[in-house]
């Protein structure tokens, strides 16, 4: 039932999160925020 | 933010990269977006065209201010014997490389992203990653298109510096511990939130929930807390063995025990299929404990990159006269190269690789970092210099006698680390009650079972469960943390970094507050304090020649007459002598500044009594040409306005100030009547100072001190409560309790208001939790709670006590409101607090030098 399947979801949530700490996404809380100020407008 | 006098003149006086201001022979001109901007050298003009030809001139637009780059060029890779360059980037396979760089000059989101941007448009970057936050880059490189050299290079030409470094095995696992944090909290908060679900129908149903129904959702929370309890709840079990081994156990135990016996319980209920559950307790329990573990953890390592700063005072590489004084040749070596007897020559505004002896040369030296004092000192053939101290006027030739460890700023910094150590351990609040309450607790629990034994075996267990799951060792083990944890990350938001533990604590309980006079009370730089000028309404154009006289020194006074940004007027034949002034002919007439004794050689006329008459803490430079006195302007160091309302918020709260400082007896005290503290002691080497600490220890008083200079460290390492500004020397920030980041004295006010308030909510939950704990643990022991009721209990109570400690984030508001109203009522009556010393400098600003040219 939907038991079963929200255990596999959270497993699923679990893994995903334990791959991006990893990768190093969690290490600098502060420079995405100011990143996103920067427009990169590349003209074509 | 340009001051009249620019806004007059068509041409700009700033440079357009760099905002220094730009000499008047300057004609370094180039095209950036359409406009024609003026630069103050060729290194700002070939940043600036550097940085637009890749198209990265939004960065311009971006920043937030300009900041003046330095001068000096750091030595890159290709300057370092071969030797060493091997070891700065390591192999990751594939043929690519990767290396770590500490950055220079980054201060605002824009240079990241130029950074980045730069370099990855070089040949051979793969990834460039820069970390706003511990100002670091990772650069991954293929080794066969370019090399750490050229990236050092790459990364200069856009007018930042990088050091190459080694991480390390201690960062990587500090690293690792943190992540590993990270990862534990969330499966802690990701299986609470499963397992709450799975307790809803428990929780709400009237009637029951049907047997086979109620074995599913058991089940499910089963397989999600097993994997919390063992790897989420794994450090409380280490702690609490730990604990155990030494026989001092602490705020874990009761949790791993509680954890434990509530899951192997809940455990064999499932197994069993009858009685009550608490895996919702048991994930919700380790979640939250996590969680404020892991804000502590993230305001500390905020903290703990200050101490990374250290390295960086010692200059990291030196010039080497080979053969010297019979050959010039000169050689660019390592600092950790230099030999006892290499003599090494220094330039003007560079920082001392060692410590030595003067050979030749005759200039001024800023020992600031090993002082704290901004007066740079005369040094001439003979004198003694030390490492990390900075040659202020001309060049040096000094004779190495100390190197790296054996230099007195290392063995200062020894000094301070066993001052360190030496320091009483205040236990944690938390820790000693917990320690208490532990074994009462364990002690009770044994009892209440055997007691039921007897009386009915089959609750005997369930009974004891209660009372252990009740008593919520959470209200005392998760409401001091957490409310030490958002009390410093409150402060931390605010600039006030506590770097350890134990800060918050010594300072609620302060009752002496000791403050240094240089750096602290007074803002450390010199500045123009006053002039006096023959005829007053040339006082700014006094200023203004003086300004051009001491245009191309890097002497403090030169830095304090820059302060009024004019541009300098046409001068020739502009000569310094160390230790007496600086001349020059301007449009025609030859001035001289500095010395009186020395102005007055090549100056006719008599000095005019006013010039003599300077205010204690002063020091005064003449400016005279040959037929007459000019003026007289006076430096000082200024006191720090904020200085005032400290000391007011200080008696506030019912703390006694006073001043302990090197300085002379009159300049401290005309400092301590500015600021309206009655107890000043001057003349004071560290080693006093630390005495008078103790001495006030003695006497029973908890000692706050507040410092500056790397001379107070032995002191700051002495009292109770050690916080330095953040424009401290580095070293003692790193002995610091905590660090108030900026120059706003008024923070220490509200450090130490916040630390009470902190104090006072962990009272009212560690009160909170007497009470609860004395009326539920009763009814538990006497069967009257069933283990449910106990849970939801101590659900309820937990969530009671972290919600009041998170009472302490809001610390902003409080305090914002209060801010805005002390600074609109101080600004206009501050002329009219307590009446300062005579001779209180009137600071001659811009507007006023502006407004009578």
């Amino acid at each position: 039932m939907l038991i079963p399947l929200s255990l596999v979801l959270a497993l699923l949530i679990g893994a995903s999160f334990w791959w991006a700490t990893k990768s190093g996404q969690f290490d600098d809380l502060e420079g995405p925020a100011h990143r996103i100020l920067a427009d990169d407008d590349d003209p074509c | 933010m340009a001051s009249t006098l620019e806004r007059a003149t068509s041409v700009p006086t700033r440079c357009f990269h760099c905002g220094e201001a730009n000499p008047s022979r300057s004609n370094w001109r180039a095209d950036i977006d359409g406009r024609s901007e003026r630069f103050c050298c060729a290194g700002c003009l070939a940043v600036a065209q550097t940085i637009r030809a890749a198209g990265l001139s939004t960065f311009y637009a971006l920043r937030e201010e300009a900041e003046p780059q330095a001068r000096n060029e750091a030595p890159t890779v290709s300057d370092v014997p071969r030797a060493h360059v091997a070891d700065v980037a390591r192999d990751i396979g594939n043929g690519l490389r990767e290396m770590s760089l500490l950055l220079d000059g980054i201060h605002c989101g824009a240079c990241v992203w130029l950074i980045e941007t730069w370099l990855m448009q070089q040949p051979g970057i793969r990834e460039a990653s820069v970390n706003f936050a511990t100002r670091r880059a990772r650069v991954r490189f293929a080794a066969a298109d370019t090399s750490p050299a050229s990236i050092l290079r790459d990364i200069g030409r856009i007018g930042y510096r990088a050091h190459p470094y080694d991480p390390g095995r201690r960062e990587a696992l500090a690293r690792r511990e943190s992540r590993a944090l990270l990862l534990r909290m969330a499966l802690a908060l990701l299986g609470m939130m499963q397992v709450m679900m799975f307790a809803v129908p428990a929780y709400i149903s009237v009637d029951g929930v049907d047997a086979e129904y109620q074995a599913l959702m058991n089940w499910a929370s089963l397989v999600v807390t097993l994997p919390v309890v063992l790897y989420s709840g794994a450090p409380f079990f280490t702690g609490a063995w730990r604990g155990l081994r030494v026989r001092r156990p602490g705020m874990d135990v009761p949790i791993a025990l509680g954890v434990s016996g509530a899951f192997v319980w809940s455990a064999w209920t499932t197994i069993v299929g009858r009685g009550a559950v608490y895996f919702d307790s048991v994930t919700m329990f380790i979640a939250l404990v996590l969680v404020a573990r892991f804000v502590e953890l993230q305001v500390r390592a905020k903290a703990g990159d200050a101490l990374e700063s250290i390295a960086r005072e010692m200059p990291p590489s030196a010039h080497v006269l080979e053969g010297y004084p019979q050959t010039a040749s000169e050689r660019i070596v390592t600092a950790t190269e230099l030999r006892v007897g290499d003599c090494i020559r220094v330039e003007s505004g560079a920082p001392l690789p060692a410590d030595g002896v003067v050979v030749e040369g005759r200039s001024s030296v800023e020992e600031a970092v090993l002082t704290g004092e901004s007066w740079p000192r005369a040094k001439t053939k003979g004198d003694r210099v030390m490492a990390g101290s900075v040659n202020r006027e001309s060049p040096l030739v000094v004779r190495v006698t100390a190197v790296g460890e054996a230099t007195t700023l290392a063995g200062l910094a020894r000094l301070v680390e066993r001052a360190a150590s030496e320091r009483p351990r205040i236990a944690r609040l938390a820790d000693r009650v917990a320690t208490r309450f532990v074994a009462i607790l364990l002690a009770l629990t044994a009892a209440v079972a055997v007691a039921w034994w007897f009386i009915d075996p089959a609750r005997a267990l369930p009974v004891a469960l209660s009372v252990l799951v009740v008593s919520c060792p959470c209200a005392l083990s998760l409401a001091t943390p957490a409310a030490l944890a958002s009390a410093a990350g409150a402060l931390g938001r605010r600039q006030i970094l506590c770097v350890r533990p134990d800060a918050l604590e010594a300072m609620s309980r302060v009752t002496h507050v000791v403050l240094d006079k240089t750096g602290t009370l007074t803002t450390g730089n010199i500045r123009v304090a006053g002039v006096t000028a023959a005829v007053p309404e040339d006082a700014s154009r006094c200023l203004h020649l003086a300004a051009t006289l001491e245009q191309g020194s890097a002497h403090p006074m030169a830095r304090a007459l820059r302060e009024f940004k004019v541009d300098p007027l046409a001068a020739s034949h502009l000569t310094a002598v160390a230790g007496s002034g600086v001349e020059g002919l301007i449009q025609g007439t030859r001035y001289r500044f500095g010395r009186a004794d020395w102005v007055a050689e090549r100056c006719r006329a008599t000095l005019p009594a006013s010039f003599v008459d300077v205010a204690s803490g002063e020091s005064p430079a003449l400016l005279a040409s040959e037929n007459e006195w000019l003026a007289c302007i006076r430096f000082g160091d200024r006191v720090r306005p904020e200085a005032v309302a400290l000391v007011r918020t200080l008696r506030g709260l019912g703390l006694h100030p006073s001043i302990i400082s090197g300085d002379g007896e009159a300049t401290v005290a005309s400092v301590a009547h500015a600021v309206g503290i009655d107890e000043w002691h001057a003349d004071a080497r560290p080693v006093d100072k630390r005495r008078l600490i103790a001495d006030l220890q003695r006497r029973g008083a908890v000692v706050a001190m507040i410092g500056d200079g790397i001379n107070d460290a032995p002191s700051l390492a002495q009292a109770d409560v050690a916080l330095t500004l953040g424009s401290a020397a580095t070293l003692t920030q790193w002995t610091a309790d905590a660090v108030v980041l900026g120059d706003d004295l008024s923070r220490i006010g509200h450090a130490l208001v916040a630390a009470r308030r902190t104090f006072r909510v962990i009272r009212q939950n560690v009160a909170w939790a007497l009470v609860y704990n004395i009326v539920a643990i009763p009814l538990a022991a006497t069967g009257h709670l069933s283990p449910l009721a106990a849970a939801i209990g101590m659900s309820a109570s937990s969530l009671i006590v972290v919600g009041n400690a998170w009472r302490l984030s809001r610390l902003s508001g409080a305090h914002k409101a209060a801010r805005a109203q002390t600074r609109f009522s101080d600004r206009p009556s501050k002329r009219s607090t307590p009446d300062a010393a005579p001779g209180r400098p009137a600071v001659v600003t811009r507007a006023d030098a502006a407004a009578r040219s």
